[in-house]
């Protein structure tokens, strides 16, 4: 079951999100690291038609 | 500075196995009826004016997107409240079937980090009440969070803000616009193609191909920059409610939170009279062709064959809000983090962001090294509508977290008593003494009989609401409550 009750705590002094790795591209061609297994095993689970039968009611 | 109040309404993708888009309105009535946890089933619809326009006039009817009529079939004839299956839940959000869309909307937040918990939150509801849906069902539902169907329908992401009725809306509008263009390059959720104007392989923004005007009420076509609803939910001498709905659906928290302060910079430099002056040559065409730049540079044309950058426009709010506004320390991190992210950009430095159309970007390069393709591969679109699925299991989102390529977050922050918290406690404490409720207000039933008690939206509500201990008691607090 979801909790999603609301609970009150004092606020932490710093924010606690955190940028990544220093660096970062803008085009990702720049560097394309090796995509490990479970990325990999994800990617072939995808059914390459799945955008083409995709159809949604248009909304606001 | 004044707490800006804020919120964001996510009309979620859904795809049922074995059903078309003919199906969706009943489908996501069914779906949003399997949510199993607690909520109170009774919003109150008689007081939205969604037709009411902050230029001062009301709307004869909205505008309605003719090719989504080929989806209307006769079905059930059913009450609006029984097709639109309302829940409040008990943190204080709205879930409920809009136009065929399961919507997830959050309770009111004050900060950033509140904002993009209750986001993602979001997330887990609806990722759970799939799972309900197939178990009682027997059916599979995709749940989606994105913004387009690559078929030319869009579905929103709408933020809210509660601003002053006192201030001139142009001034609200002169310096909001600017951001609303140029935060596409930190904050863009990414789509692979194109779905109106000049076709692309890859573009920043979900939502920038379905927004044609520069400000109208409308919100199912013919979409604008500047949404002019008129709907503020409490007291409308006092307050307006700022309704955004040009944005993307953010699946990284980062950007979410940076996609409402952004904004938030904005109304408080418009609201000190200090916002940045930005007159685009043409703003709707300055929103295509920036999303259409994910090579980088960011071009903005404007008035006078000039030409900037939208990393420029967003420097010159920072800047001024450095300089006229007692910045609290949320907004400090803000600015940082975005100046950060925007020299890292500028700088063509390698490595993850925290920005989502540069995440499905690196990911999308990824799956066409394994295919072996190029950007004219129909399938990518199927990899851009997998990053956003709402399955930890399956998402390619959530693959690109694990490999490391978006930061993982700590989503653990402390919340606000706003309105919500009042709102959450009566459904937590006192369901079945509730008759009605909206975000304005709630209905409670009585010996005296109905009895309404508004929610003011600029109020810290009191701890001791959770320790009252009957409903007479609960309601004498919140009335103290009121000034």
């Amino acid at each position: 079951m979801i909790q999603a009750n609301r609970q009150t705590r004092p606020l932490s002094p710093q924010p606690q999100r955190k940028l990544g790795e220093d660096g970062g591209p803008n085009t990702p061609e720049i560097e394309r690291p090796a995509a490990p297994n479970e990325l990999m095993k994800r990617l072939k689970k995808v059914d390459p038609d799945q955008a083409r039968k995709y159809r949604q009611r248009s909304g606001q | 500075m004044r707490p800006i109040l804020a919120g964001i309404e996510t009309e979620y993708g859904l795809a049922v196995e074995g059903g078309g888009a003919e199906d969706q309105l009943e489908e996501a009535r069914t779906f949003v009826r399997c949510y199993e946890g607690v909520a109170f089933a009774g919003w109150d619809t008689r007081k939205e004016t969604p037709r009411n326009d902050l230029r001062g006039f009301r709307a004869d009817r909205l505008a309605v997107d003719p090719e989504d009529r080929q989806f209307d079939r006769p079905g059930p004839a059913r009450e609006t409240e029984d097709l639109r299956s309302d829940r409040v839940l008990s943190n204080g959000a709205r879930f409920y079937n809009d136009h065929g869309h399961p919507e997830y909307a959050t309770p009111e937040c004050a900060t950033l980090d509140e904002i993009a918990e209750f986001d993602k939150f979001g997330e887990s509801i609806l990722y759970q009440t799939a799972c309900n849906y197939t178990t009682r069902t027997g059916r599979t539902a995709r749940i989606y969070k994105n913004n387009t169907d690559f078929q030319g329908a869009s579905y929103g992401t709408h933020e809210n803000y509660l601003i002053p009725r006192n201030l001139n809306l142009q001034t609200y509008q002169d310096a909001v616009i600017p951001v609303l263009i140029a935060r596409t390059a930190l904050c863009g959720a990414g789509k692979v193609g194109s779905e109106s104007g000049t076709s692309c392989a890859y573009q920043l923004s979900q939502r920038a191909d379905f927004l044609t005007e520069l400000a109208s009420v409308d919100t199912l076509y013919r979409r604008p920059i500047f949404n002019t609803r008129d709907e503020p939910h409490t007291d409308p001498r006092l307050w307006r409610r700022l309704h955004v709905i040009a944005g993307d659906a953010n699946r990284i928290p980062a950007a979410t939170a940076r996609k409402i302060g952004l904004i938030k910079l904005a109304l408080h430099l418009a609201e000190a009279d200090a916002a940045p002056r930005w007159e685009f040559e043409d703003p709707v065409r300055a929103f295509h062709t920036l999303s259409r730049n994910s090579e980088g540079g960011f071009e903005l044309r404007l008035q006078g064959g000039h030409t900037t950058t939208a990393l420029e426009v967003l420097e010159s709010y920072y800047a001024a809000a450095e300089a006229r506004l007692d910045l609290t320390e949320e907004l400090c991190a803000l600015i940082a983090e975005c100046r950060t992210l925007g020299n890292v950009l500028s700088t063509h430095a390698p490595g993850p962001l925290p920005i989502d159309w540069v995440a499905k970007k690196r990911l999308l390069e990824m799956a066409l090294e394994e295919r072996g393709t190029d950007w004219d591969d129909p399938a990518l679109a199927s990899y851009d509508l997998e990053y956003h699925r709402v399955d930890p299991a399956e998402s390619l989102y959530d693959a690109l977290i694990e490999i490391g390529e978006i930061p993982k977050e700590n989503l653990s922050v402390s919340k606000e008593r706003t309105r919500a918290f009042a709102r959450g406690l009566a459904i937590q404490k006192f369901s079945d003494a509730l008759a009605t409720l909206s975000w304005g207000s709630l209905v409670f039933k009585t010996e005296r009989g109905h009895e309404e008690v508004p929610l003011p939206p600029d109020l810290e509500y009191p701890m001791e609401l959770e320790h009252a201990p009957d409903v007479e008691t609960f309601i004498r607090i919140l009335r103290r409550n009121i000034p």
